[in-house]
C-alpha cells in the first residue's frame, strides 16, 4: 500500500517521464506495423503483372534482354532478399527511382507531392503565431509598466517574422497534399468547433438542428458528389469561382483554393461538429456545471471556461484523426481537380504500374498517420491532467 | 422518439430503392443505345438519355442494383468473418485479442481507398476458369467485392471483439459458467444473441461506407467496368457534359447521397432500438 503511494509521489514531480515512455513505446510498436504494411504492399506488387525489368526495357525489348536486365537489377533473387534490400534502402531514405520516364528519384516525387517544404514553413508560421499571442498577453499584462515597450518591440518582431514566413509559404505552389490538408483542417476545425459548440449550448433548439443536419449531410455526401455539384453551381452557373485548377496562377491563388479546400474540409467539419456536440452535451450534464451556474458564474463563462475547456479532449482527438485522414486520403479530390499532390501522383502511379512510387507513398502515408496519432496522444495530457498518469 | 420518423423514411426509401433496382432496368438494355443522345425527359425515357443514347432511368436503377448487391454481399462477408475472428479474439486467450488489435491498428494506418485500388489492380488481371460460368456482370463486379471485403472486415472484427470483451465480464456469463455450461454454450447461447443488435446497426452504416467506396472506385474508373453502369461511373461520365446537361450529373449524385443518408438513418434508428442507453444520451 505505502509503496504504491511512494511510487506515485516519486512519479508526480516529473511530468516528462511518462511522455518520453509514451513516445518510446509507440514508436517501438510502429515498427511491426510499418513492416506489415510495407510487406503487404510488396506482396501486392509481386502479384501484379509486370516488374521493373519489363517496364524499364520497354515494350519492344526481346525476352532475353528483359531477362538480362532482370538479372542485373537483382530481380531474380528470392522475395525476402529483395524485401530486405528495400527495407535497408528505405532506412537510408532511398526509395529507388521511378520506372517510367523521366525516371526521377522516388523520394523527390513523393516529397514534392506532399509539399513538405510548404508544410514546414506553415508549421513555422503557426509557431510564430502562437508566440505572437503569448507575447501579446505579456504585453497587455505589462501595460502599466515601462517594460511594455520591450514587449511591444518583441511583438512587432514576432509578427513581422510570422508574416514573412507565411508570405513565403503562400508564394510557393499550393497544389500539394500537405498545404491543402492544413488549410482544410483549419477551416474544418473552425466550422466544426463553432457548430458543435452552439449545438451543445442550445441543445434541441434550431442551432442544434442546423448543426445536426450539417454533420449528417457532411458525413453522407462523398467528395465525388460534392465536387462536381459545387463546381456546377459556383463555377459553371454562378461563374464566381474558377472551375479548374491552375498550377501557378498569376494572381488570385486564393480563389483557386476556395473550392478544393471547402470540399476537403466538409467531411472533417461534419465529424468534428458531431463529436464536439456530443462532448459538450456530455460535459454540460455533469454536476460541476450546475454548481458553477448555481453559484452565479455568468452563462458565457460557464460555457467557455467550464464546459468547452472540458470537452477539448474529444475535440482535439477528432481534429487530429481528421487531419490524419486528410493527409492520407485526398485521392478523389486531387484526381477531380487534377491537383498535382501525392494523391493524384499515387493514383497515376497505380494506373501506370510505377511500383516504387506506390511503395513509398504507402510507407509515407502510414508514417504520417502514426505520427499524427502520436502527436494527438502527446497533446491530450496537456489538456487533461487525468490522462497524464495513464499515458503509456 | 424524434428519430422514429427518420427511421421510417429511411426504411421506406430503401424499400423503394430495392423495388426500383429489381424492376427498373427491365424496360431497356442498360448497356446499349436505345434512342438519340441527350434526349430530355419524356414518357418513353423518364429521365432522358445520356451521351451514348442510353436510358438514364434504367441505368440509375441498374446502379442501385449494383450498389445494393455489393453493399449487402460485402456486409454479409464482413459480418460472417468479423464474427468468427472477433469472437475468437474476444473470447479466446489474451494473445489472440492482442494480435487482432495490432493487425487492425496496422490496417487503419493503410489508407482504405489506396488498399482497395491496389487489390483491384491484382484481381482485375487474374482470371479464374470458374468465373466463366457466372453471368458476365457478376464476374465483372467480383473484383470490387473482393477488394472492399478485404478492406472492410478488420474494423468489424475489432468492434465485435470489444463487444465480446465487455459482455464476457458480465454477471450472467459468470453465472452460466458457474452452473457448468461449456464455452460453446456460452458463446452460442449468450454472447452471439447479444451481439446481433449492435452488429446489425453497424452493418447498416458499414453498408453506406461500402457503397461510398464502390462509388469512389467507379468514379476513378476502376470499379464496375463499362458498359455496366454504377452511380460512381455515371457521375464520372456526366462530368464532361455537366455545363450543358447538368441533369445527367444531378440524378446519380442524388440517388447515391439519398441512399447513403437512408442507410445512416436506419443504422441510427436500429442502434437507438438496441442500445437504449445510447439513445438516452443523444436524443434531445
Amino acid at each position: 500500500m505505502s509503496s504504491a503511494v511512494d511510487t506515485l509521489i516519486a512519479r508526480e514531480p516529473s511530468a516528462l517521464k511518462p511522455i518520453v515512455r509514451l513516445i518510446f513505446v509507440r514508436l517501438l510498436w510502429s515498427v511491426p506495423t510499418l513492416v506489415f504494411i510495407t510487406f503487404l504492399t510488396f506482396l501486392i506488387g509481386e502479384l501484379a503483372p509486370g516488374d521493373a525489368a519489363t517496364a524499364l526495357a520497354g515494350e519492344k525489348a526481346s525476352p532475353e534482354a528483359v531477362a538480362r536486365l532482370r538479372h542485373s537489377l537483382g530481380l531474380d533473387q528470392p522475395l525476402l532478399v529483395r524485401y530486405g534490400r528495400f527495407v535497408v534502402n528505405a532506412c537510408h531514405l532511398d526509395f529507388g527511382q521511378s520506372w517510367f520516364p523521366p525516371y526521377r528519384p522516388v523520394g523527390e516525387i513523393v516529397s514534392e507531392g506532399m509539399g513538405f517544404s510548404q508544410m514546414g514553413l506553415l508549421a513555422l508560421a503557426a509557431v510564430f503565431c502562437c508566440a505572437a499571442v503569448w507575447v501579446f498577453v505579456r504585453f497587455l499584462n505589462a501595460l502599466k509598466d515601462f517594460r511594455a515597450v520591450f514587449w511591444f518591440g518583441a511583438l512587432a518582431v514576432v509578427v513581422v517574422f510570422a508574416w514573412q514566413i507565411a508570405q513565403i509559404a503562400i508564394s510557393m505552389p499550393q497544389g500539394r497534399t500537405g498545404p491543402l490538408a492544413i488549410y482544410a483542417i483549419l477551416l474544418a476545425s473552425a466550422m466544426g468547433v463553432f457548430f458543435g459548440f452552439i449545438a451543445g449550448i442550445w441543445h434541441g433548439k434550431w442551432p442544434d438542428r442546423f448543426a445536426t443536419t450539417f454533420s449528417t449531410l457532411g458525413v453522407c455526401i462523398p467528395t465525388f458528389v460534392l465536387a462536381p455539384v459545387l463546381v456546377l453551381i459556383f463555377a459553371l452557373k454562378l461563374q464566381v469561382l474558377p472551375d479548374t485548377w491552375v498550377e501557378n496562377p498569376k494572381e488570385g491563388v486564393f480563389w483557386y483554393l476556395v473550392l478544393p479546400v471547402l470540399i476537403l474540409a466538409m467531411r472533417p467539419a461534419a465529424v468534428i461538429t458531431r463529436l464536439t456536440r456530443a462532448s459538450m452535451m456530455d460535459v454540460l450534464s455533469q454536476d460541476f456545471i450546475r454548481t458553477a451556474s448555481a453559484k452565479g458564474v455568468p452563462f458565457w463563462k460557464v460555457m467557455t471556461k467550464h464546459a468547452f475547456r472540458n470537452s477539448l479532449v474529444t475535440v482535439v482527438t477528432a481534429i487530429g484523426t481528421s487531419f490524419g485522414f486528410l493527409l492520407t486520403g485526398s485521392f478523389i479530390l486531387e484526381t477531380f481537380f487534377r491537383i498535382p499532390g501525392l494523391g493524384l501522383k499515387s493514383i497515376d502511379a497505380i494506373y501506370q504500374g510505377d511500383f516504387p512510387v506506390i511503395q513509398a507513398t504507402v510507407l509515407l502515408f502510414a508514417v504520417l498517420f502514426i505520427l499524427v496519432n502520436l502527436l494527438v496522444d502527446l497533446i491530450l495530457p496537456l489538456l487533461d491532467p487525468r490522462i497524464r498518469g495513464s499515458a503509456a | 422518439m424524434k428519430r422514429d420518423w427518420l427511421f421510417t423514411i429511411g426504411i421506406g426509401f430503401l424499400i423503394a430503392l430495392v423495388v426500383m433496382a429489381i424492376i427498373g432496368p427491365m424496360r431497356y438494355d442498360v448497356t446499349k443505345e436505345v434512342g438519340a443522345k441527350f434526349l430530355p425527359p419524356s414518357g418513353a425515357h423518364w429521365l432522358g438519355t445520356d451521351h451514348l443514347g442510353r436510358d438514364v432511368f434504367a441505368r440509375l436503377c441498374f446502379g442501385a442494383r449494383m450498389s445494393l448487391a455489393i453493399g449487402v454481399s460485402v456486409q454479409v462477408f464482413t459480418i460472417a468473418f468479423g464474427l468468427l475472428i472477433g469472437t475468437a479474439a474476444g473470447y479466446g486467450p489474451k494473445w489472440s485479442g492482442n494480435l487482432l488489435m495490432r493487425f487492425t491498428d496496422a490496417m487503419f494506418a493503410f489508407p482504405d481507398i489506396l488498399l482497395a485500388i491496389l487489390i483491384m489492380g491484382i484481381l482485375r488481371s487474374t482470371h479464374l476458369t470458374w468465373m466463366d460460368s457466372l453471368p458476365k456482370v457478376v464476374s465483372a463486379s467480383l473484383p470490387v467485392f473482393g477488394a472492399l471485403a478485404v478492406v472492410g472486415w478488420p474494423s468489424m472484427a475489432r468492434l465485435i471483439r470489444n463487444q465480446v470483451l465487455s459482455l464476457k465480464e458480465q454477471d450472467f456469463i459468470l453465472a452460466s459458467r458457474a452452473l457448468g455450461a461449456p464455452h460453446s454454450h456460452v458463446v452460442f447461447k449468450h454472447i452471439l444473441p447479444h451481439l446481433w443488435g449492435v452488429v446489425l446497426a453497424v452493418a447498416m452504416v458499414g453498408m453506406a461506407l461500402v457503397i461510398l467506396a464502390e462509388g469512389s472506385l467507379s468514379f476513378l474508373g476502376i470499379g464496375i467496368p463499362p458498359p455496366w453502369p454504377s452511380w460512381g461511373s455515371m457521375i464520372n461520365d456526366a462530368r464532361s457534359y455537366m455545363a450543358s446537361y447538368p441533369w445527367l450529373l444531378v440524378w446519380p449524385c442524388l440517388a447515391l447521397s439519398l441512399c447513403v443518408l437512408a442507410l445512416n438513418f436506419v443504422g441510427d434508428g436500429l442502434r437507438d432500438r438496441f442500445d437504449p442507453r445510447h439513445a438516452a444520451r443523444t436524443d434531445p
